[in-house]
């Protein structure tokens, strides 16, 4: 037999029971104060079973307000994604253009002025005629590529144009191109290059 | 209780209600996550691992990396640093301002408000979001492990113990195919006191043929073969390897938001 | 109503205890065989950290097929199957019915014992399914998942057909566990290796398998065992009822709403929701550490002689300081601290080994020799079992806690390379190899008691059925 205490050698046979007595009162407490406790936890750091909030995020709202806002690398980045599907079918991801179809914006005078109020109405308003770029002729006609752009967007691109392919003018910022956009409005596409040097710059 | 029944039905309401928050619920949540795109850029993520990968995932679980090895970066918290970009039309008043500016591990607010006097100075300033943590610190990650890294994965091998160090994104710290390879075969001969068993089955030791062959591995004297023999990686190294350089988190995401650093020669030596 | 139909009414405890007889032994047996290759198991892949060298050409030998191995056997090669044994014997005891149909429960164990080698031949051959405590492949777990199912049903049978009406406390654990295994078993199967789930949502699963079986389950039967014999030891009834019962309550719901480790690649109320768990977990370990220590305290001749009541009351303390780890290691800040280190391993060991194999170990050498009708070949070696299981289960633990817990706060500086982590692990390794060798020891010598009295039992039939052929025969028998 393995070793027992004496007391119940004599009573191995029998199956043991259970008192009945009151469950007394202090657990329930207890337990309702870790309630508490984890509730409060469980209120600061689930998110609310939002799946986009992971820890050491609180809530969807800090997870917003410490999200990175667009720095220029990152903006460039995305500008030359944008420029590459709306611009680059024409004038080349290489910004060369086509020859004998679409003036390249590489070296383009119109492309590295000092200012951009010219250059950003091209693409909101469009262009046809005649026009001169790098001592050649170009005839064909641009529709409006940028007018689907959000300012931000526009902005972007237009200042990825200028600082590419050798180019090396300055950024163009949202604001102004709301700007422009707001002058443009209702405009028919520039004819020509006489009309498009009317433009102030 | 009463009868076997009723205890039955209490054990089956927990079991249930247990069920339904951790398998069901995360199911409902996570189960048709699809890719996402990365924070200020049109990429998405997680890319599918190409079929060498895949097939390296599965020599990792057949041999059991997972009980040493961990797959999931922890953050421990977050800040914002507030970086200068152009110094505009007084460079002298802006270098004094920012020398007695703390523009470092800031909160949001604080940013905000040190950006607000740099800017008003007449400087351009851009706020960076940074992950912080001993894990970030390590260089094991630059932000914590999300559900979307694990997308594509099966099986997923997060892992529970890190007797090695976590390898989340290890295709980023450690890209070097032939480190890897000299490191399964031998891992003390590349890292002095390291606890990690040879996997030198996963290699053949061969006669060298006419010339030596284009695999070989370059061992030292105390781990090479036999004069005239050479160790090439048999298929499952080199699949096992392909995964572990597929190995990437070093992307932004939104809920894992961070300002990827600006790529320079400066890149940081290769980390342990 | 006539002497025997009394008799067939009223079975003698002897009778409902030899019912089980074949049943226990299979399952036993295997379970000591398991238990002593486990832990074996356990002891070449601690020699790793040693002498990684040693076992670099060998694919079966390698770290990380022996230690999931090793946990797997521990694991499912004993725990569970004492645990059904126990289980089913309890539920004979006091249902005071014999158990009918006794050649199906001894099928189901064979059944069991043949999933477990199946299972860990598949994880050395290296088709692991990768997950822990879900390594088995699909081979080893169907059968086990049959097995169980078997050996459940025919517990529940016996509960349903009992002549002894009356609940006693430890009917609501043995039962709640008996229906918890197939849901998790099945559950976790299927969705992660059968028809695996996207992504993390395996991880996830698989976090809440290894909870409820791992704490949830062998709580369940351990505690169920332990309010069966302790009062069976002291002679005193549990004390109480209704503290059994908000036990059992709280411990199933906040037990199960648990596992997911703080900071995983995870959703944030996920680890939130099973920390809020964990914290409660405290109120059902005070409960059940309130009632074991009402029923044993003040009864007389209590000194601890080696034997299964001591074992027993051990294991129960070994229950309230694993749990109360859980808590503690389930609180964040402390979480970060320990979470990938060598405290898991240690947590692991305190429950399994701890609090369920040693209440196992006290259960066993009460059941075996009443339901066999052969004492222990080796009574003394039950103590000296005894001493060397709780020496290596301290050495081991203490070692593996004390270094997790320096290994955590390396990790968690950045200025300590790797390597010096590593390191610094290495004494705190050497000292639970120890401990591993002290506990082989212990396992050996369980199973040695148990494999005596099988060969005990075995020859004993044996030499029935020869008495019995070689009798000379009745004259009535004998044709003219």
């Amino acid at each position: 037999m393995s070793d027992e205490p004496k007391s119940c050698s004599t009573r191995s046979n029998a199956e043991p029971t259970a008192a009945r007595s009151h469950l007394p009162m202090w657990i329930l407490v207890l337990m309702l104060a870790l309630l508490y406790l984890g509730g409060i936890y469980f209120d600061r750091h689930s998110g609310w079973f939002d799946k986009q909030v992971y820890s050491p995020y609180a809530n969807a709202a800090e997870l917003e307000s410490y999200q990175p806002k667009s720095g220029a690398a990152a903006l460039l980045a995305q500008s030359k994604k944008t420029y590459e599907f709306v611009c680059g079918v024409c004038h080349g991801t290489d910004g060369l253009g086509k020859p004998g179809q679409f003036p390249p914006l590489a070296g383009s005078e119109w492309v590295n002025a000092k200012d951009y109020k010219r250059l950003a109405q091209i693409p909101l308003e469009g262009l046809g005629g005649t026009v001169h770029v790098k001592g050649q002729e170009w005839n064909a006609s641009m529709a409006a590529m940028g007018a689907g752009l959000s300012d931000a967007d526009l902005a972007a691109v237009l200042t990825y144009v200028r600082s590419s392919w050798g180019n090396q003018a300055g950024a163009v910022a949202a604001d102004d191109v709301k700007l422009v956009r707001a002058t443009v409005a209702g405009k028919p596409a520039i004819n020509g290059e006489p009309q498009l040097k009317t433009i102030p710059e | 209780m009463k009868n076997g029944f009723v205890i039955f039905l209490a054990a089956f309401a927990v079991l249930a209600s247990s069920w339904g928050a951790f398998v069901l619920a995360p199911q409902l949540q996570l189960g048709g996550a699809k890719q996402v795109s990365v924070l200020n850029s049109s990429d998405v993520y997680p890319l599918n691992r190409p079929g060498e990968a895949n097939q390296g995932l599965r020599i990792y679980r057949a041999n059991g990396c997972a009980a040493c090895h961990t797959e999931q970066v922890q953050q421990a918290g977050f800040a914002c640093d507030v970086v200068l970009t152009a110094a505009g039309k007084n460079p002298t008043v802006i270098s004094n301002l920012i020398s007695t500016l703390k523009l470092r591990g800031l909160n949001e607010r604080e940013a905000e408000a040190a950006a607000n006097k740099i800017t008003t100075a007449g400087g351009k300033v851009e706020t960076h979001i940074v992950a912080t943590g001993p894990d970030i610190s390590r260089g094991w990650g630059l932000r914590h492990s999300v559900a979307e890294d694990f997308l594509y994965d099966s099986p997923v091998q997060l892992g529970s113990i890190r007797v090695g160090p976590d390898l989340a994104d290890v295709g980023a710290r450690l890209p070097d195919m032939n480190w890897q390879l000299l490191h399964l075969y031998a891992p003390q001969n590349v890292v002095k006191d390291s606890a990690m068993p040879p996997f030198r089955y996963l290699f053949e030791t061969k006669k060298i043929g006419d010339a030596p062959s284009r695999d070989a591995l370059n061992l030292p004297k105390e781990f090479a073969p036999a004069a005239g023999y050479e160790v090439v990686p048999k298929a499952e190294a080199k699949q096992l390897v392909a995964y572990l350089l597929s190995l990437h988190t070093d992307v932004p995401l939104y809920d894992a938001p961070f300002t990827p650093p600006q790529v320079s020669t400066n890149a940081p030596a290769n980390k342990q | 109503m006539s002497v025997n139909e009394i008799i067939q009414k009223n079975p003698t405890t002897q009778e409902i205890d030899a019912s089980c007889r074949v049943p226990l032994l299979v399952l036993f047996g295997g379970a000591a065989l398991w238990l002593g290759v486990g832990s074996v198991l356990a002891l070449v892949a601690s020699l790793t950290f040693h002498m990684p060298e040693k076992f670099g050409d060998c694919p079966w030998l390698t770290y990380g097929h022996v230690q999931p191995a090793a946990d797997d056997a521990l694991l499912y090669g004993f725990c569970i199957p004492a645990g059904l044994g126990v289980a089913l014997w309890i539920f004979t005891r006091i249902g005071q019915t014999p158990l009918r149909g006794a050649i199906v429960p001894v099928v189901a164990a064979h059944l069991w014992h043949l999933g477990v080698l199946v299972g860990l031949v598949g994880i050395f051959v290296g088709d692991s399914t990768g997950f822990a405590w879900l390594e088995f492949p699909r081979g080893g777990s169907s059968l086990l998942f049959f097995a169980y199912l078997l050996l459940g049903l025919w517990a529940l049978m016996n509960f349903a057909g009992r002549r002894e009406s009356r609940l006693f406390p430890s009917h609501w654990f043995l039962i709640a566990a008996l229906f918890w295994f197939p849901w998790i078993y099945s559950t976790a199967n299927i969705l992660i290796v059968g028809w695996p789930v996207r992504g993390v949502v395996q991880a996830i699963i698989a976090w809440w398998f290894g909870d409820n079986l791992v704490f949830v389950w062998t709580n369940l039967v351990g505690i169920g065992a332990a309010f069966y014999f302790l009062p069976k030891f002291t002679g005193r009834p549990l004390q109480t009822y209704y503290y059994a019962l908000f036990a059992f309550w709280t411990l199933i719901i906040f037990g199960s709403m648990r596992g997911i480790p703080a900071g995983a690649p995870v959703p944030a109320w996920l680890p939130a929701l099973s920390a809020l768990n964990s914290l409660l977990l405290v109120v059902p370990v005070i409960a059940i550490a309130v009632i074991g220590w009402k029923t044993v305290c003040g009864v007389a001749n209590q000194e601890c002689k080696g034997g299964s009541f001591c074992m027993i009351k051990f294991g129960f303390v070994s229950f309230v300081l694993s749990a109360l780890l859980l808590v503690a290691t389930a609180c964040p800040h402390f979480s970060r601290l320990t979470q990938f280190t060598w405290l898991g391993a240690a947590q692991t060991q305190l429950q399994l080994y701890g609090f369920f194999a040693i209440t196992m170990f006290g259960a066993i050498y009460y059941i075996l020799p009443r339901v066999v009708g052969i004492e222990f070949a080796f009574p003394k070696l039950i103590r000296v079992q005894h001493w060397f299981a709780m020496l290596g289960l301290v050495i081991f633990v203490v070692s593996l806690a004390v270094g997790g817990i320096e290994q955590g706060m390396k990790l968690n500086d950045p200025g300590v390379a790797f390597a010096d982590v590593t390191k610094n692990a290495l004494p705190f390794q050497r000292a639970s190899t120890m401990g591993l060798l002290l506990l082989v020891i212990a396992n050996l010598l369980f199973a040695l008691n148990i494999f005596a009295m099988i060969l005990a039992w075995k020859w004993s039939v044996a030499k029935s059925v020869f008495a019995a052929v070689t009798a000379p025969l009745e004259k009535s028998e004998v044709k003219a």
